[in-house]
Parts: C-alpha cells; structure tokens; sequence
C-alpha cells in the first residue's frame, strides 16, 4: 500500500533522513520507533507531504504521490496526527470534524461523524465545547477523530500517547485496536513506549540518526544489540 | 425562529432604507458623514473575509479601493461605460489587481501584512506616474456622477445613499453565508492551524486566494462607487492609507467573525470619529480611535457586539466528563 524506496531528507548541514525504505501493507500496523531526533516526524512528514525529501521515491496504492501536496495526499487516504495535537480551537469538536470529513472525503455524513465522535468518546463534547476546553487527553482524541473523518487508509499516528497517564495510555492502546479492528485500515504509529508497541504491533521499524537500523517483530528487533545501543546510547558489544 | 430572525433583518432593512433619509435627509453633512460611514463598512467587510475569518491581515485594501476608483472612473470616461457596468467591472479590475500579490500568500502573520502593503504601493505609484491614463497627481475631475433613474436623480445624497446601503447589505449577506458554509468553516480552522487543515484536504491556497478576489471586488466596488459620488480622483486620495486603517479598525471594533460587526463598527467609529471627536479635537482626534480600539482589543477582544451579545443570565457551561478526561 505504502512504499517507500530511499528516500533522503537534508536540513542544510543535517541529514534528516538518510536512504530510508520502508512498505506498509493494507490493513498491517507497524511501530517506528527511535530515540529523540532520529527523524521519526520527519519521516511522517514526507509521507503527509509536508516536507519534500531531496531523493527517493514515495509510492501509495501503486502511485508515485511524491508531487502531490498535502491536501491531495489527504484526500487519497492519508490521515496523520500530530505531536503537539493541532486543534482548530476557535472551532467546537463537531465543526473540527465536519472540517477534516468535507475536505477529505468530498461530502458530510453526520452518522459517520457520530460513530467517530461515539468511538473516541467526544460525544458529551461534540457541539458545546470548544477545542481549547479539551483536556490533553481529549485533544489527542480529538486528534484521531479528525484523521478519521477524512476516511484514510493508512493512519499516520505521531506519538498519540505521550504524555498520557498509564490508564490513559491503556484506554487509547485499546481505542487503537477497535480502530484498526473496526476500519481495516493500516496504522503507522510512532510511539516511545516498547511496551504499548509491543501489545499493539506486530512489526517494529526502528530509526537512529535518520537510519532504519531494523525492522521485524518487536521481540527480534528490541534484543537487536544496535537498536538497544540507540536508545540507551552504550557502544553495542555483538 | 429562523422566519422570526428573517422578519427582524427585513424590518430592519426596511427601516433604513425609509427612516434613515426620511430622517435625515434635510441634512446633507450627516447624510454625507453616513455615505462615508457604509462605504467604509462595505469595505470592512470584505476585509473581515480575509482578517477576521481567515486570519490574513491585510494592510493593502487602499490598493483594491484605488484600482477600483479609477477603472470604473476611467471606463465611463474614456470607454463610455454605463456607470451600472463599470462598478461591476472596478471590482473585477480590483480582482484582477490581486493577481500581482498572489506570491504574498505563502507568507503568514506579519509578513504577509507587509508584503501586502508594499503591492499596495506599487498601484499608487502606477497611477501618479501613468500620467497618460490617470492624469497623474493632477487626478480627474468632474467624473459622472450616478444617472437619473425613472425620474429620480440617483446622485442626490439619497439615491448615493441608497446605493451604497443595498451594495453595504449585499455585502454583509455574501460575508454571511461565507461564514456560515464549509468553505467558512475551513478558513476559520486554516487561521488557527494551517499544518493541521491541510492535513484533513484543505487546500489552504486555493481557499485563500479566492477570498483574496472576492475581497479586492468587493473593495473595487465599493471604490467605484466612491468615485461617481464624489466626482474627483486623485492617487493620494484613492489609494490613501485611510481606506485600509478606518476599515481595520471598524472590523475589529465592531465584533470578531459576526456579519454585523464590521459594519456597526464602521458607521459608530466614523460617525464618532467625524461628529464627535473632531469636534472636541480638531487636531490628532484620531487618536481617540486608537485610544478606543486599544480599549476594545484589551477588555472585550471579540468586539464591541459581543459585549451586548453576553448574556450573564445564561447558565455556565456545565462540563460532562468523559472516561477518556479521566483516564
């Protein structure tokens, strides 16, 4: 479904992303993971065309999506949230959402809107509060509502869990599985907790210094000697 | 209630095109203050389309406002337009000149101000040094004022009035239903996040431009009409920083995304400002206007409106926890 073959990202001096290829299959979630600065977002941005990679291809469904801008990508099925949630705060919960569904899907269907509200349990908020009265744990719902109205096929989720409570983060891993379970669709979710991408993911590619270093089931890739170096910043002994 | 509200707004409507010149009509300074007055908010509110709703502060509405004076101006003059046409076509030539500053709407905030107020620029220069067209600094003069219709002489203070309230109240309907459709709702979500609504399928640049069209006609016409009622153009005057700064303020002072707000705002800062504090102060009384707008932005940043728009008998919001709030 996703594929990506190559691709380099430069900032000036710094090589963000250096001759990265990763695939997403449809319906498949899969886990990026890296230390902090290892171009994780970089990479979600590229996927979301919010940053233009300098070399590489980027294919979706068969199709070379590497021209197309932002919106266009959102509007072929390409859902992303964001690290710092990016309501529209001025908007209520109801209006962000009928936002992300006419621009994304072409149309407004209020009983779709309501199932998503119902899922992400924003209902009680949908038409009364404002964006900027959600709590952080409400703004990261409010976060994935909005990519989901867009009806995407793949779900770029960027870190959705930080910050959160252990309960809050075991009421979204298990948000995220009645996602996947009742959509299909493929989720790409950068995510710091091993624990939570171990439960939810059955393919983990990891990232450092803007280099995949493994990708593979979570049990193979975190006993891998260059992705525990990459985290706990020892010189792995093989 | 929405035939109720429909009732009030052509009651209302009915009311000012009868009792405003029944009024005031024997008074040609204060019906002159209140042509001013709407043409000004008519320009407020094609600038709201892009300030107050999109969140594009642009300090280069003189530019449309001139363009606008002079096409129309012109097309009568030298064209032998009907002055009916060239209003339409002072918007159109407005739209046009909107075109050049395109570029600037890859910039945000400040800079997209900026940048904005030097195009601006550029259309006076145009017309003080395309002497061949526009007379240059010598302006034009005695520009045909507006005809008479089934006998009733549209240049009078009345029939301008009557002009610029149907133009003011076409305006104030097509920035309503702009505000109230999704392609309102997608401006409103682009000043807050624009990252985020491309994000969803916006396409931020599109939107933005072609409220920057509508905006420059609305402002072009609002300028034409300006010259067949006042007769005599000039580049400092057409393209003068006033017709940026009045309807800013009038914008901003009048209420934060509501219909009426500009236009409200329009006639009680002008009139205030005319009436009032020129009277006390004949020198620098704008600074009274600064004083005001600082006060507005300071105690009740959604404006004035919203001041008597607060109901405090309604009960508070009463917030309903959720699992995901507790968890």
């Amino acid at each position: 479904m996703l594929e990506l073959a190559n691709i380099g990202v430069r900032f000036g001096g710094l090589q963000a992303i250096d001759d990265v290829s990763l695939s997403v299959a449809a319906g498949e979630i899969v886990g990026l993971v890296g230390p902090n600065g290892a171009g994780k977002t970089t990479m979600f941005n590229v996927i979301s065309g919010t940053v233009r990679p300098q070399s590489g291809s980027l294919r979706f469904d068969g199709h070379d999506i590497a021209p197309l801008p932002a919106y266009t990508r959102a509007r072929r099925g390409i859902g992303r949230t964001f690290q710092i949630p990016q309501p529209m705060h001025s908007l209520t919960v109801t209006e962000n959402l009928t936002v992300a569904q006419r621009y994304g899907t072409g149309r407004v269907d209020a009983r779709a809107l309501a199932e998503i509200l119902d899922l992400v349990q924003l209902t009680d908020h949908a038409s009364r509060d404002a964006a900027t009265e959600l709590s952080l744990t409400e703004l990261k719902a409010l976060e994935m509502a909005k990519a989901l109205a867009t009806k995407p096929r793949i779900l770029l989720l960027d870190e959705v869990l930080a910050g959160l409570e252990a309960n809050g983060k075991r009421t979204f891993t298990q948000l995220l599985a009645d996602i996947h379970r009742r959509y299909g669709l493929a989720i790409l979710i950068i995510e710091h907790d091993i624990e939570t991408i171990s439960t939810l993911c059955p393919r983990v590619a990891v990232l450092n210094f803007g280099r995949l270093i493994a990708d593979g089931t979570p049990d193979i890739v975190f006993s891998q000697p260059d992705v525990v170096a990459s985290y706990t910043g020892m010189v792995a002994h093989a | 209630m929405f035939a109720q509200r429909i009732g009030i707004y052509v009651a209302l409507a009915i009311a000012l095109y009868v009792l405003v010149p029944f009024a005031f009509a024997g008074n040609l300074y204060l019906m002159s203050m209140i042509i001013a007055s709407l043409t000004i908010g008519g320009i407020a509110l094609a600038w709201a389309l892009l300030g107050n709703l999109g969140g594009l502060v642009s300090f280069g509405h003189a530019a449309f406002f001139g363009v606008g004076s002079y096409a129309s101006a012109l097309l009568v003059m030298k064209a032998g337009w009907p002055i009916g046409a060239s209003l339409l076509a002072g918007g159109v030539c407005a739209a046009l000149a909107a075109i050049l500053m395109l570029p600037a709407l890859r910039l945000r905030g400040p800079y997209f101000a900026l940048a904005v107020l030097a195009y601006a620029h550029i259309f006076r220069i145009i017309a003080t040094e395309w002497k061949g067209l526009t007379n240059g600094a010598g302006g034009i003069g005695n520009i045909p004022r507006f005809p008479v219709v089934f006998g009733y002489d549209f240049a009078s203070k009345t029939g301008a009035y009557w002009i610029v309230l149907s133009l003011v109240l076409a305006f104030a309907l097509i920035y309503w239903r702009i505000r109230d459709s999704h392609a309102g709702l997608a401006l409103r979500a682009m000043h807050d996040s624009e990252d985020a609504t491309r994000a969803v399928g916006v396409n931020s640049v599109l939107l933005k431009a072609l409220m920057l069209f509508l905006s420059a006609f609305m402002t072009g016409v609002m300028g034409a009409f300006n010259a067949h009622y006042i007769n005599f153009l000039e580049p400092d005057y057409a393209f003068s920083g006033l017709w940026t700064m009045l309807p800013i303020v009038a914008a901003i002072f009048g209420g934060y995304r509501t219909v009426l707000g500009p236009l409200i705002g329009a006639v009680v800062v002008y009139l205030a400002d005319q009436l009032v504090f020129k009277a006390l102060m004949p020198i620098g009384h704008q600074i009274v206007l600064g004083a005001l707008l600082g006060t507005i932005i300071l105690f009740a940043p959604e404006g004035m409106l919203s001041v008597f728009a607060k109901r405090p008998w309604r009960p508070d919001r009463t917030r309903v926890t959720t699992g995901l709030r507790d968890a």
